[in-house]
Parts: structure tokens; C-alpha cells; sequence
């Protein structure tokens, strides 16, 4: 099946407020993807929609992937789909180590929640499910820590608690690594780095990228495409991809700014004489 | 050989019950002197507008109470008590008590031990055998009879009850365990607990309160636990109370300690209906400390008043109070947790601090914490919260692959982590973190299974065919996922 993910037409609301406001993107397997555009103009509510954040209120429009409308599932059932989020600002859970935490996750995106044997169903009672033995999880984690050259004492720590910024960006990376998606929504994942940590996020996501990744790469500043080469850029400005087209526009955009691609108020849809 | 009593509390159930016991004259004496107290004080009703546990015992019909169920002690024991030996959460174990409803039937104590002077016994025999040490402590100091009507009670009708003295300067390595049965329907049970730990000695006490029988006729636990820490020594309580939905539990316990003794109280309250705990940290001598770490989690009706304890009353004494718990169902709990810094009680630290977690919306949770400072030189703090799961937490481990309800366990596992780490006996966090897992509903074992792996087993190094190294460094530099 293709590893498509197709918006289509796509309107969301926060607290009845528009944000979304007909979006349309195909990202593929294999392309790397760029989502440009001003702080506001929807990039991150683009991000949440498509992994179902309940915060947010689809109005209209679709989103499709892997040949199926995903509008309806839950944020846990898109993820086992194989769709990825590295969120911008990841959320630290106290108490739940980086192990426990990720062995679940592994778990739940290869295994599903199915029980273990067929027509075995979970009825509320303690049941045995598929589950990963320690140590190939041990062995699988520690392949990607080594290709992320990631640090050991990430994984004895509580989920993102009292992690650097930079600590948070690698370790949504190195989630990604080892939850292997088919396609991945990076939301602003170069925002708050120095340079240096920059850069190790850059080689980390070029080390993940091939055939069998697709990549939206959201971001505001065109500094991170210094290291990874999309494949396509794209403009947002207030809820809609205005304007689309290769490598070269992220440098086209460097240079002139965001605001030659307003879009007019007629086109926006608002009244002349408003 | 002893007979039930038939149901009831009277001047001479008490009198019948020592006769029974063939007591000496000074315990029938303090039986009855505790019955009138009993009689004498009024029932405890609780403030306006409380969760209403202590109204609920108000309206508990102990009428219908058998107050003495003894068991024969030479006679095999149930299958549901020798199962719960076999996977008690001490396997290597210094020594052993089991009290089944009002006897004690099964006794052991390491003879190394035994050599050093130690005792263990059920406390019928200490009365026979050691009345000087009983009569000092039993009831004087530590639970006074008249600490509440229920104390009262318990001090006219206790039975078997455990007895453990160490004498100075021994150190006992190994837990000792105790293990509290009610199976009898409709019975009251006074479990008491006396420890006497000599100048500089010290022990691990593992204490375990369980129920096996059916029916909706309850039954009463209401046991006492009295801690003497002398000069330097010091003292792990640890409790685990599972006792089943028809069992109403009253519980106080209290440790008082001389010059630099300490205390360290680790309560895991699951069971039982209603429940009345009262804990205390009495810091009599100077440079003592006590510590306090407590566990719950309630579903169903469930209703627990928890009243906790840091009595400083002498300088330089440290006590911390960590309490966290999970309501479910419809359940309730209040917390009062106080800190009373006498004025004698100079250079005093004490901290206390009362997290809860709301998993539904019938549930209910109060927390009091106060402080009461009669000195000047002190350092306090208190804190306390009670909210519910985070939605932003729920959405990052379900864009994680994890379903919303799996999603919830999960974090309810990391609000109690922190507070298991603190438990220094590892069966008994292992024992905890199955328990909350399996209280959650719609729970796989294997979630149980992952979390212990994942907070206990990774200190294990090597030791599979997966073990991998990192391009040839030194073995250390593997993940090493340890306990934080």
C-alpha cells in the first residue's frame, strides 16, 4: 500500500477560532517535505491535526493515509499506523523512565494492542499481550542510540524531565528512530538549538532519511535546511500552503522575507469593506 | 481449649475473654480499666463537612461483632494463608508470626537470634512470660488506652498480638514477618503490635494485613502497633494493608524514640472498606528522626481517613512525611497530616507533603495540612495537591502508539514512582507495582511485568544473548538502566 498521507481541503478551530483554513499537501514516502511560514500561520496546529489532538476541531476536509480517512482515529491508532510527531515542545511525565516508556511505545506501534492469541480478547481482566523481551528491546534501543550517538544516561531518566532543550529534540529523535514510521511530522524541531546542537539534531534526522521515511519538516527559520536538503518547500500563511516549489525557494524566502506571500483579503475570504 | 465469644462488647465479654486466657490479675485490671474508658467516651463523629469516615464507624454495628474468634494453633492452616506465606514479600526472613483472627498460630525465630536475646512471641505468652516488659509497655507511653474510644476498645478486647524485644546492640539483617488473617465473618479483631528495640539496635518489620472469606457480613480489624527506639536505634516498619471489601480496619500506630533513635514507616494501604489510620512520629530524645512514606490507592465505595503525626518535642529532630495516593470509583479519602513543633523543640526540620490523583469524577480527596510551632528556630514545610491526569501528558504517550486508557496507567505508574523508590524493601514495590496495575482496569500483566523490568531488572547486566557492546568500549559503557 502507498505510504501516502493526503490532506485535502483540511479547516481546524482552537476554542472556535479558524486556524486551519483549506490546507492540501501530499507527502510520500521518501521526500523530505519543508513547511515554512511566520510564527501563526498554522504550522504547528497542521502538525497536531494530523495526529488527532483533541484540542483542536476539524471543520472541514480530510486526511488521508495509507488509503484510509484517518480523521476518526484516535492519536494512538495514527501512531500505529506508523505516523509520527516530534513535537515542538515535548511534555516531561515524571516518574516513567525513558525504558519503561519506550518499551510500551515499541510494543504498542509493532504489536498493536491485539492479546496474544486470537479470539484471546482483553475484557478488563489482567491478560498477557504481545510484549518485547527486555533484551532485544535492550539490543534494538541501544542500535539507534549508537547511530544518534545518543547518551546512555538518556534512558534512566523520567520522560523528558529535566531534559535541555537540545536533550528533548534528540530524544524525539531518537524515539523516531526506533518507532520507525513511515512518515514523520517534525514540529519545529530545529527551534531553541545552538548551532552545535543543530547540527547533531541535522546529522540525526539525514542518518534516518531514505526510501522508507517520509519527512515534514516544520520550521520557521531556513538556517536548518542549511543541513538537511528537502526535496520540496512549502509556504504557509494564515491556514493555507500558499505557495510551493523546490529546494531553492527556502533561499528565495531567506532573502525576501514572508510578506511578498500574504495572499490578498480577497483571496483570504474576508470582506473587502471589512 | 478457647471458645468464641458470642457477638457483642460488654464488661463481661472482657472478663470471660482473660478468664479464658487464664490471665494474671494487672491485665484483667487494665482490660476493664480500658473498657471504661470505652464506655466513658463518646463516639468520635469528625468535623462539619469531613468525607465522613469516622461517621461511618459511628454507625457500624459492632453489636454484632464476635469480639474473640480464637483459632486452634496446632491445626494446619488454610490454604489461602500458607499460599500467601509462600509468596509473602519477605523470602529470606529473620523470623515469622501469623496471627489468624484472635490467635497466634505460628511462631519462628532464628536460633542465632534466639542465642542473642532476642524475643519473638505473641504477646498472650509475653504477658505470661515477661510482665515487667509488657506491663511498661503495653499500652502506657507509646498508644495510651485513652488515645481514642477505639484504642479503648482495642486495649479491653486485644488477642494474640506479637512481641518482639531486641536487645541492645543487635542488628537483625533479615525482615522479620508478620502476617494478620481475618477469615471469620462478623468478627473483631485486636491485633497488637509491640516492638522494644534496645539502645542501638535495629530491625526490618514487614507487617501484612490480608482477609480470606466471603460474604457481606463484615468484619472489624482494629489493631494497634507500638514502636519503642531507644538510644540510636532504629526501626523499618513496613505495612501492607490488602484486606478484602468487607473488612473495616481502625488502625494507630505510633513510634517513640530516645536520643538519635529512628524510625523509618512505609504504609501501602490498598483494602479494607472504611479505614481510620493514625500514625505517629514521636521525637522525644534529641537528634531523633522519623520518616514516613505512604502509598494508597482506593476504588470502589472505598473510605480512608488518614491522620498522620510528627511530634517533635525535643532539639535538633528531623521528621518527613511523603504520602501519595490514587482514588478511583467512587471512593473518598481525607488526609490530615500535622506537624506539631513543641516549644522545647529547637533546630527542628520537618517536612511533609500529600499528592493525589483523581481518576474519576465521583471520586473525592481532602487534604489538611497543618503545622503547629511552639519554637523559633525551626524549618517546616507542608504542601499538598490533589488533581487529575494531564491531558497534554495523555496526548504525547498516545502519539506515541499508546491507547488513551494504557495512556492513563502509565502515568499513574510515574505519580507513584517516585514514592516507590523510597521503599527500601524490594518485594514490597514489586508487590505495589502489580497491585496498581492490576486496579486499573482493562490492565495487560504484562504492563506490570514492564514497569518492574524497567525500575528493577536493568541493573542486570549482560546476562542475555542481546547484550550488545558499543564499538569495543569497556562493559560500563553499555546502557546501564538503573535505578534512579
Amino acid at each position: 500500500m502507498e505510504s501516502e498521507l493526503i490532506i485535502k481541503n483540511l479547516h481546524a478551530n482552537i476554542e472556535g477560532k479558524p486556524i486551519l483554513r483549506g490546507v492540501d499537501l501530499v507527502v510520500k514516502r521518501g521526500e523530505v517535505h519543508a513547511l515554512m511560514g511566520p510564527n501563526g500561520s498554522g504550522k504547528s496546529t497542521l502538525a497536531n491535526v494530523i495526529m488527532g489532538n483533541p484540542k483542536y476541531e476539524v471543520t472541514d476536509g480530510e486526511i488521508w493515509f495509507k488509503g484510509e480517512n484517518i480523521l476518526e482515529y484516535s492519536p494512538d491508532r495514527r501512531a500505529r499506523m506508523r505516523l509520527f510527531l516530534a513535537f515542538q515542545y515535548p511534555m516531561s511525565i515524571p516518574g516513567v523512565s525513558v525504558a519503561n516508556f519506550l518499551r510500551r511505545s515499541l510494543e504498542a506501534v509493532r504489536e498493536g494492542n491485539k492479546p496474544r492469541e486470537e479470539g484471546e480478547n482483553p475484557t478488563g481482566q489482567a491478560t498477557k499481550r504481545r510484549s518485547i523481551p527486555p533484551g532485544e528491546f535492550r539490543k534494538q534501543l541501544q542500535e539507534k542510540m549508537r547511530l544518534l550517538k545518543v547518551d546512555n544516561s538518556f534512558i534512566n531518566r523520567s520522560i523528558n524531565d529535566g531534559f535541555s532543550g537540545g536533550e528533548k529534540k534528540r530524544a524525539e529523535i531518537l524515539q523516531m528512530a526506533l518507532l520507525e514510521p513511515e512518515i514523520a511530522l517534525m514540529d519545529e524541531t530545529d527551534s531553541g538549538l545552538d548551532i552545535d546542537a543543530l547540527k547533531i539534531v541535522s546529522e540525526s534526522v539525514n542518518a534516518l532519511r531514505g526510501p522508507q521515511l517520509g519527512i515534514l519538516l516544520i520550521t520557521h527559520y531556513q538556517r536548518i535546511l542549511n543541513y538537511i536538503t528537502p526535496d520540496f518547500v512549502h509556504v504557509m500563511y494564515d491556514g493555507r500552503i500558499v505557495k510551493s516549489g523546490g529546494k531553492e525557494l527556502a533561499l528565495e524566502l531567506e532573502e525576501k522575507g514572508y510578506e511578498w506571500l500574504r495572499p490578498s483579503d480577497e483571496e483570504n475570504g474576508v470582506a473587502a469593506n471589512a | 481449649m478457647p471458645k468464641a465469644l458470642p457477638s457483642g462488647f460488654s464488661r463481661s465479654a472482657v472478663e470471660e475473654l482473660s478468664r479464658q486466657k487464664e490471665e494474671p490479675e494487672w491485665m484483667l485490671q487494665k482490660r476493664l480499666q480500658a473498657w471504661e474508658i470505652y464506655e466513658q467516651t463518646p463516639t468520635p463523629l469528625g468535623r462539619r463537612g469531613d468525607l465522613g469516615t469516622l461517621r461511618m464507624f459511628s454507625n457500624f454495628k459492632f453489636q454484632q461483632l464476635s469480639p474473640y474468634v480464637p483459632s486452634n494453633g496446632n491445626g494446619a492452616l488454610p490454604i489461602a494463608i500458607e499460599q500467601s506465606l509462600e509468596e509473602a514479600l519477605v523470602d529470606q526472613r529473620a523470623g515469622l508470626v501469623v496471627q489468624r483472627n484472635a490467635s497466634v498460630v505460628r511462631t519462628e525465630l532464628d536460633e542465632e537470634l534466639k542465642r542473642q536475646g532476642v524475643i519473638l512471641t505473641d504477646l498472650d505468652s509475653a504477658v505470661r512470660d515477661y510482665p515487667e516488659l509488657v506491663q511498661q509497655y503495653f499500652m502506657t507511653t507509646c498508644v495510651p488506652v485513652n488515645t481514642s474510644k477505639y484504642t479503648a476498645l482495642h486495649a479491653a478486647f486485644w488477642s494474640g498480638g506479637i512481641f518482639l524485644y531486641i536487645p541492645r546492640g543487635v542488628e537483625i539483617e533479615d525482615p522479620i514477618l508478620a502476617q494478620i488473617w481475618i477469615d471469620s465473618p462478623a468478627s473483631a479483631t485486636f491485633a497488637h503490635t509491640l516492638i522494644i528495640a534496645d539502645e542501638q539496635s535495629s530491625v526490618r518489620f514487614v507487617e501484612e494485613h490480608n482477609s480470606a472469606f466471603a460474604g457481606e457480613q463484615p468484619s472489624l480489624l482494629d489493631d494497634v502497633v507500638e514502636v519503642y527506639v531507644k538510644n540510636a536505634a532504629h526501626v523499618e516498619f513496613s505495612n501492607m494493608q490488602d484486606l478484602g471489601l468487607n473488612v473495616w480496619n481502625i488502625t494507630n500506630k505510633n513510634a517513640v524514640h530516645e536520643k538519635d533513635g529512628s524510625t523509618t514507616w512505609v504504609l501501602a494501604d490498598l483494602g479494607s472498606k472504611v479505614m481510620l489510620s493514625d500514625i505517629g512520629v514521636g521525637l522525644a530524645g534529641n537528634g531523633s528522626a522519623g520518616e514516613l512514606v505512604g502509598v494508597f490507592f482506593t476504588d470502589h465505595d472505598q473510605r480512608y481517613s488518614i491522620n498522620t503525626l510528627s511530634d517533635h518535642a525535643s532539639t535538633a529532630t528531623n521528621a518527613e512525611t511523603l504520602v501519595k495516593g490514587v482514588l478511583s470509583g467512587e471512593s473518598r479519602v481525607e488526609f490530615i497530616g500535622m506537624i506539631r513543633v513543641r516549644p522545647k523543640a529547637q533546630q527542628t526540620a520537618s517536612f511533609l507533603s500529600d499528592h493525589t490523583l483523581l481518576l474519576s469524577d465521583k471520586c473525592r480527596a481532602e487534604s489538611i495540612p497543618s503545622l503547629e510551632i511552639g519554637a523559633n528556630q525551626v524549618s517546616a514545610s507542608h504542601g499538598a495537591t490533589t488533581g487529575k491526569i494531564d491531558e497534554e501528558q495523555l496526548f504525547y504517550l498516545m502519539v506515541r502508539g499508546i491507547a488513551r486508557e494504557e495512556a492513563e496507567r502509565i502515568i499513574v505508574q510515574g505519580f507513584f514512582e517516585p514514592v516507590l523508590q523510597r521503599i527500601p524493601l524490594e518485594n514490597l514495590r514489586t508487590r505495589l507495582r502489580r497491585s496498581i496495575v492490576h486496579r486499573m482496569s482493562g490492565s495487560f500483566e504484562s504492563e506490570a511485568d514492564t514497569w518492574v523490568d524497567a525500575q528493577e531488572r536493568w541493573e542486570v547486566e549482560g546476562v542475555d544473548e542481546y547484550a550488545v557492546s558499543l564499538d569495543n568500549k569497556p562493559a560500563e559503557e553499555e546502557i546501564q538502566l538503573m535505578e534512579y
